[in-house]
């Protein structure tokens, strides 16, 4: 599966880096020693966040179907997990990983749905979160209704998580960069850029596209069943709601569309900043957000990754001549105001 | 058997009918040449032989296999392979990695691995220097080898050449033209070659067939379609074909 | 029998209301082959408008019709000429100016939430629960308004569209951009009124939906998804498509009032969107332009 041949990935993905990438990843493991119980906690859910970013990244900015629907996949998987493990009969990590499964077994349903072009998707996608909602909202015996579900948590369990959602981060790091090197990446690539050339290569943007999205979907609803446990309280209208859904969106382009550092960074932006302005100017956020948003389509398509590629080239560093890893579904705006 | 036969394929388009009730035959190792005037519906007929479009009535076999209502990615596995007039090269991968992709198909259909499939053809048409270049850094001429090493990454019986040869200067075109023929020779794979480079058409064709408004309206040898009176008419008008002469 | 005709009336009335949102979204992506993500947010803009102008200045719905078009109007200009313009070319259908839209639309909730807070509001006129007595049933005067302004807004829209040289300039542009650059035509302008005139009519069924149904800031997304389903079913550049379309889903809705629980009729509109983007592949859009 892996090709042999230049691939061409920035140096930062190199053996040298993975050897870095799991240097910090031990580090990390070891931060709990010397930090509070607060940081300790925030850290924890930023890792949540960055797998569950990355895992939507896999479809839009992999694939370039851009959704709004995930978060019916994550509460998917958390509410699946919840049960497990309000049933007791499971170990945590085993109710986690049927939260996955179901997840990604559900995705498989979602063919027809894939068959849709672009924007058709996207839209497709806000209905499809909507309707999940609304059913999982009122299958009270499945969810809890609006109240949710509480779950016991060990305290003990609490403290693990944070080595747990180290390890899920890892796993989804590791997997974004197998299926970018991959051929499955290869062709995700080509469809992104030419759909119809694509098929005339053989390559069928449907079944791709299906794999991609129980890849997405399973990730997304595994992070989901650690996040139940983190907040041994879950409900409907959180989970599943559209602003769960869109912040996944506004993790992964904040942060850079298409790349892997992208999610990254904005998963750990956006629970920063989530936490203080939550303090001093609640409901602003969104509006930030979607300011940030238009001045990245509008000027730096890679968002944060693409900024830091500029800083970087500045210092000579030398990347692809072309667009950054995973050439962008979001291309860049020329010098001079262009007809559209 | 032949390779190829197309039946009755036809193609509307509301009130247009861009292919029209099209019959051709296709013999294993043969190059078949597709000329008109503009407009007369060869690409068209390339769309609904590849795939790409679902043809309004008519069918199309493949060595026997019905291959017409197939989405294109299917025919492309049934083993045939087109190029497009205007090129469509992956812009966000790089010459070796736009031939990987195609190969991926070509090594299920031959065995192999893809990698090395890819390299080769990459190779073979002339593209090693510039395989870790992206499109957009390649001129046309390169970008019509990439096209092609593309559709060759498939190992398809069947290529189908769309105007391959036109915007190249005379240079390039003949080594195109040589490429071609050694695309027959050594890979054994039929051609149907859409052309408006006459002198090129005519000397690679083993036959050629006419188009004209969706219908074919000749067939046969290069040397006799170059006289035959319909062929001069739907390119010249009518009364041209007073004058018996070679077309333009 | 009654039943059904005190049904059919709502449905009539309900299709007027969806068909006003719909050409709004649809324009746009005739002529502009945008999906405009922030049509929710102007809806919900105008929905707010109108409640103000009727909370402080007391002013009729109904009457502030015009400075509400004419706001949403400016609004969808500016929006154009400052962020949708400077999109690059070809990216018409990508993630970004989906995105572009989409941000557009969370800044104006925000906004929308720091004026106004997240409460439910809603336009209470004095007629707002008087009802008139039609066909053996009574139909509430309101909706008759609505339906009333919605049945006006396509004769407007069709007469300006043949019978108006910016009408005439919109249409080419929809056809084909590059061919009214070569005869003179301003297509930056045309693109900057038609957007407007998009959001024009997306404030305007904003205004309106305020008179029937509450309203807060995250208003305006089940009404994207109906305006999607509406412009899909009914075909791009039909008016008449449009009105049918806009029937079509309106008579599922109220008859799944009947036959389903009543949490599950939220659903509805979702489930149809899917529905009609799946049977309906690759979409209709590009079938039929501005006719």
């Amino acid at each position: 599966m892996r090709p042999g041949i230049a691939v061409v990935v920035p140096s930062w993905a190199s053996p040298r880096a993975a050897a870095g990438f799991l240097v910090a990843l031990a580090a990390l493991a070891g931060a709990p020693a010397l930090t509070d119980v607060y940081t300790h906690n925030l850290l924890t859910l930023t890792y949540l966040s960055v797998s569950g970013a990355l895992a939507w990244n896999w479809m839009g900015g992999f694939a370039g179907q851009v959704s709004f629907g995930h978060a019916a996949f994550f509460g998917l998987g958390g509410f699946v997990a919840a049960r497990l493990l309000l049933a007791g009969t499971v170990p945590a990590w085993a109710a986690w990983l049927a939260g996955g499964l179901a997840a990604a077994v559900v995705a498989l349903s979602a063919h027809p749905v894939l068959r849709l072009r672009g924007p058709y998707f996207s839209i497709a996608t806000i209905g499809v979160g909507e309707a999940a909602r609304v059913l999982f909202t009122y299958w009270e015996g499945f969810t809890g209704g609006a109240s949710g579900l509480s779950l016991p948590v060990a305290p003990e369990l609490k403290l693990q998580l944070y080595w747990w959602a180290l390890a899920l981060l890892g796993v989804a790091v590791a997997g974004s960069y197998t299926i970018r090197r991959s051929t499955l990446g290869l062709k995700l690539l080509a469809i992104k850029s030419d759909v119809e050339a694509a098929a005339d290569v053989g390559v069928s943007s449907a079944f791709q596209q299906d794999v991609t999205l129980v890849l997405s979907a399973g990730m997304i609803g595994l992070t989901g069943g650690l996040y139940a446990s983190y907040f041994s309280y879950i409900e409907p209208n959180d989970m599943l709601g559209f602003d769960r859904s869109i912040s996944f969106v506004l993790m992964a382009v904040i942060g850079g569309l298409g790349t892997i550092l992208g999610p990254l960074l904005g998963a750990v932006v956006f629970v920063l900043v989530r936490q203080y302005l939550l303090a001093s100017y609640p409901q602003l956020y969104l509006g930030l957000y979607g300011a940030l948003l238009i001045a990245i389509i509008l000027f730096e398509p890679l968002g944060l990754t693409g900024l830091l590629l500029r800083l970087a080239r500045r210092f000579g560093y030398r990347d692809r001549p072309d667009l950054a890893p995973g050439a962008s579904a979001v291309k860049p705006a020329p010098a001079a105001a262009e007809r559209r | 058997m032949p390779l190829l036969r197309v039946e009755g394929l036809t193609r509307r388009f509301g009130g247009l009918t861009a292919v029209d009730a099209v019959d051709l035959e296709v013999a294993s190792g043969e190059i078949l040449g597709v000329i008109g005037p503009n407009g007369a519906g060869k690409t068209t007929l390339f769309a609904l032989i590849a795939g790409s479009l679902a043809p309004t009535s008519g069918r199309v076999w493949l060595e026997g296999e019905l291959v017409s209502g197939l989405p294109a990615h299917r025919v492309v596995r049934a083993g045939i392979a087109r190029t497009h007039q205007i090129v469509r090269p992956f812009q966000n991968l790089t010459v070796l990695e736009n031939v990987h992709v195609a190969a991926l198909a070509g090594a299920r259909r031959k065995g192999g691995a893809p990698v090395a499939l890819a390299e080769e053809l990459v190779h073979t048409t002339g593209l090693s220097e510039r395989a870790r270049d992206y499109p957009s850094a390649l001129t046309l001429a390169h970008r019509k080898r990439l096209e092609l090493a593309r559709a060759l990454a498939t190992s398809p019986r069947l290529l189908l050449l769309d105007e391959v040869i036109a915007g190249l200067n005379p240079a390039e075109a003949q080594q195109l033209a040589a490429l071609i023929r050694e695309i027959r020779a050594r890979l054994g794979i039929s051609i149907v070659m859409i052309e408006h480079v006459m002198p090129a058409v005519m000397s690679l064709s083993d036959r050629i067939a006419v188009l004209d408004h969706g219908k074919k309206i000749a067939e046969g040898a290069p040397a006799a379609i170059a006289r035959d009176p319909a062929v001069i008419e739907a390119y010249l008008g009518t009364g041209a074909a007073a004058g018996a002469g070679a077309p333009p | 029998m009654q039943r059904v005709l005190d049904l059919a009336v709502s449905t009539v009335l309900l299709a007027g209301l969806y068909a006003t949102m719909a050409y709004g979204l649809g324009l746009i992506y005739g002529v502009l082959r945008l999906v405009n993500l922030a049509h929710a947010g102007v809806i919900m803009a105008g929905a707010y408008l109108g409640w103000l102008l009727h909370l402080e200045l007391g002013l009729d719905p109904y009457l502030s019709i015009p400075l509400v078009v004419a706001a949403s109007f400016a609004l969808g200009v500016v929006v154009y000429l400052a962020l949708v313009r400077h999109l690059p070319r070809g990216t018409a259908g990508g993630p970004s100016s989906l995105l572009l839209l989409f941000g557009v639309w969370l800044v104006l909730r925000n906004a929308a939430y720091l004026l106004f807070t997240g409460n439910d509001q809603v336009i209470r006129t004095g007629y707002s629960i008087r009802s008139l007595a039609l066909l053996g049933g009574f139909v509430s005067l309101n909706r008759l308004a609505v339906f009333a302004v919605a049945v006006v807004v396509p004769v407007g829209l069709h007469l300006l569209l043949q019978r108006t040289f910016v009408g005439r300039a919109i249409r080419a542009v929809a056809q084909n951009a590059d061919s009214c650059t070569l005869v003179g035509v301003d297509v930056q302008r045309v693109y900057a009124f038609t957007f407007g005139l998009g959001t024009a009519l997306a404030g305007l069924a904003g205004l309106l939906s305020a008179t029937l149904f509450s309203f807060n800031p995250s208003f305006g997304a089940s009404e994207l998804l109906k305006s999607f389903v509406v412009v899909v079913l009914g075909g791009l550049g039909s008016i008449l498509g449009t009105g049918l379309a806009a029937l079509v889903l309106a008579a599922v809705e109220v008859f799944a009032i009947l036959v389903l629980p009543s949490y599950l009729t939220g659903a509805v509109g979702f489930v149809m969107l899917v529905a009609v983007l799946v049977l309906r592949p690759g979409g209709l859009f590009g079938q039929r332009v501005l006719a």
